[in-house]
């Protein structure tokens, strides 16, 4: 689905990724880690349009999406969660959510500012179906609070809610586990299983080993904004290189 | 779902047709008491909400801030006088046609404009107020009558001129009530909360598909249009209209009522503007105090009272339905 070609990109003299090349395929879990300042997040931000790599290619379902903008990118159907909570504060919940929907509404300027018959309908299934996502992922019952009133775990929750409701193919996660405990997390885990069920490829930047053991289908690792290594879960976990760079050592 | 919406929906009706009873009645009693200096009062509240309103939208709801927003007013009230006078297009039209025109010169504006953030942009549109006003001042050929201002006509229609005091009156409550809804309807739209996105966060508000410089666009056409309609409004109410109207001051007053009521809801512009004029009228007989009592209250309302007026009312009205449910 994702294809990820020799992407690089510099700020100045400074190379943030060098040369990454992976894949994201259908209904896969895929994962990529590495120590801080790895590059993990730059590179999050190239497939999402935040930045346009200096090289390479990156190919989603046959179309190259390298130096789109991040609402044109979001509009062919990959969307994402922040690192840093990004949400919209001082929203509700559940109009967070039909703000991620925004790709999928189809009312402009001039049916909204007459409240056009069909702009009501839309409106209307719009926060049905974004109250159904909430009970998706468990926050229902938070629908009319605010976003900036919510928990730690329950703002990241939020944020994948927010970026399913554009329907993507493709969803990337960054970090979705920081902050939260450990039954958020066994929820977490139990909500990629539910996500990855509706048919929507998941590429995922995590700090959680454990987590990502158990979830991931296979692995990518960054190091130095180089990739360091690549393979099935239980085959990183022993790989020396990637000890060295966690671990440090020769 | 569909009972919040319905009780929204309401609810605004509610609140809409209590204005309209409160606009009704007010200068009924004013002329029965023979203050019907009242009633122009009344007539530059609706102006100014509708103003006010506008520039709500650009700034409270898409968060960005205009200090140049006498231009817009400028452009509406002497582009429909123009109109009229000139090539003789009815009023009402006259008005629609320059509010347009504005709301162009605000999508030209914001183009560039929309990738300045807080500071920078209140630099730039300080430039641009300094500019309409200057071309106003200084017209080519005097087609504006420069300093010497410029006559308007009265807004008619069908042939029925309204140009007694009660008449502006009834034609302003009836635009204000128009404008507040069309307001409304944006605001709690996909339109709006694209705006609103934007001023809580214009990187997510981009990662979910929201083309940000477009909104930002149209945020600031909408905002021109508003109150250049305004402007119009006034220009035809008050049968002449000269430069000064349309100086930074005036910027200054749209920024202050708009904070001093609160932002980003329908009754902080309101508020303010009511707040704000009944306070000029208080001050009238020392004028030249004036722009140091907004200058306090701008100051005590960013320190003390982050939300407004409406703020205060709507943190104790909440306080008040709490205390009610225990």
């Amino acid at each position: 689905m994702l294809k990820v070609d020799n992407v690089t990109l510099r700020f100045g003299g400074l190379v943030a990724n060098s040369e990454v090349c992976m894949e994201v395929p259908d209904g896969k879990i895929v994962g990529l880690i590495g120590p801080n300042g790895a590059g993990k997040t730059t590179f999050f931000n190239i497939i999402s349009g935040v930045y346009t790599p200096n090289e390479g290619k990156i190919n989603f379902e046959g179309q190259e999406i390298q130096g789109k903008r991040p609402h044109q990118i979001n509009e062919l159907g990959i969307a994402r969660t922040y690192q840093v909570i990004n949400l919209f504060r001082k929203m509700t919940v559940v109009e967070n959510v039909v703000v991620g929907m925004h790709t999928q509404l189809e009312q402009g300027f001039f049916s909204s500012l007459f409240k056009t018959k069909k702009e009501r309908e839309e409106e209307t299934k719009a926060f049905e179906k974004a109250l159904e996502l909430l009970e998706f992922v468990g926050l229902r019952h938070r629908a009319y609070e605010t976003a900036g009133s919510l928990s730690y775990g329950e703002q990241r929750l939020l944020e994948i809610c927010r970026g399913l409701a554009s329907q993507p193919k493709l969803i990337l996660l960054d970090e979705p586990a920081a902050g939260m405990n450990a039954t958020e997390k066994v929820e977490l885990d139990h909500l990629l299983q539910k996500i990855l069920k509706k048919n929507i490829g998941i590429l995922i930047i995590e700090h959680d080993m454990k987590l990502m053991m158990g979830v991931a289908d296979y692995l990518y690792v960054l190091n130095y904004g180089k990739l360091l290594a690549e393979g099935v879960p239980s085959e990183i976990q022993k790989n020396p290189d990637v000890i060295a760079a966690y671990l440090g050592g020769e | 779902m569909k009972e919040l919406t319905q009780k929204l929906k309401s609810k605004s009706i509610v609140e809409n047709l209590g204005l309209l009873a409160v606009m009704a009645v007010l200068p009924i009693i004013f002329n029965a008491s023979g203050f019907s200096y009242g009633i122009t009062i009344l007539v530059f509240i609706c102006i100014y909400i509708v103003a006010v309103s506008g520039l709500d939208i650009l700034f409270g709801y898409s968060g960005q801030i205009s200090m140049g927003h006498a231009a817009f007013y400028a452009i509406g009230a002497y582009g429909s006088a123009m109109l009229s006078r000139y090539l003789n297009v009815p009023v009402i039209l006259s008005m629609m046609i320059a509010s347009i025109i504005a709301a162009l010169v605000g999508a030209l504006l914001a183009y560039p404009a929309s990738k300045l953030v807080f500071h920078f942009l209140s630099l730039a549109t300080i430039a641009f107020g300094e500019i309409v006003y200057q071309l106003v001042l200084q017209s080519p050929n005097g087609i504006t009558g420069n300093a010497v201002g410029f006559p308007t006509k009265s807004i008619s229609i069908f042939g029925f001129q309204f140009s007694s005091n009660f008449n502006v009156y009834f034609i302003c409550m009836i635009f204000l009530l128009l404008f507040l809804i069309a307001k409304g309807n944006l605001v709690n739209s996909r339109v709006g909360r694209a705006f609103i996105a934007i001023r809580e966060n214009s990187h997510a508000a981009e990662g979910m598909g929201i083309n940000v410089r477009k909104y930002k666009i149209i945020a600031f056409a909408t905002s021109a249009y508003f109150v250049a309609f305004a402007g119009g409004m006034y220009a035809h109410t008050v049968g002449y209209i000269s430069p000064d109207t349309f100086t930074n001051k005036q910027s200054v007053m749209f920024v202050t009522m708009l904070l001093f009521g609160g932002t980003a809801s329908k009754w902080g512009p309101v508020m303010g503007v009511v707040a704000v004029l009944i306070l000029n009228e208080l001050l009238r007989s020392m004028e030249n105090m004036q722009m140091l009592v907004y200058g306090a209250l701008l100051l005590v309302v960013i320190l003390a009272l982050p939300g407004g007026i409406f703020g205060v009312v709507k943190d104790l009205v909440n306080k008040i339905s709490k205390k009610g449910a225990m």
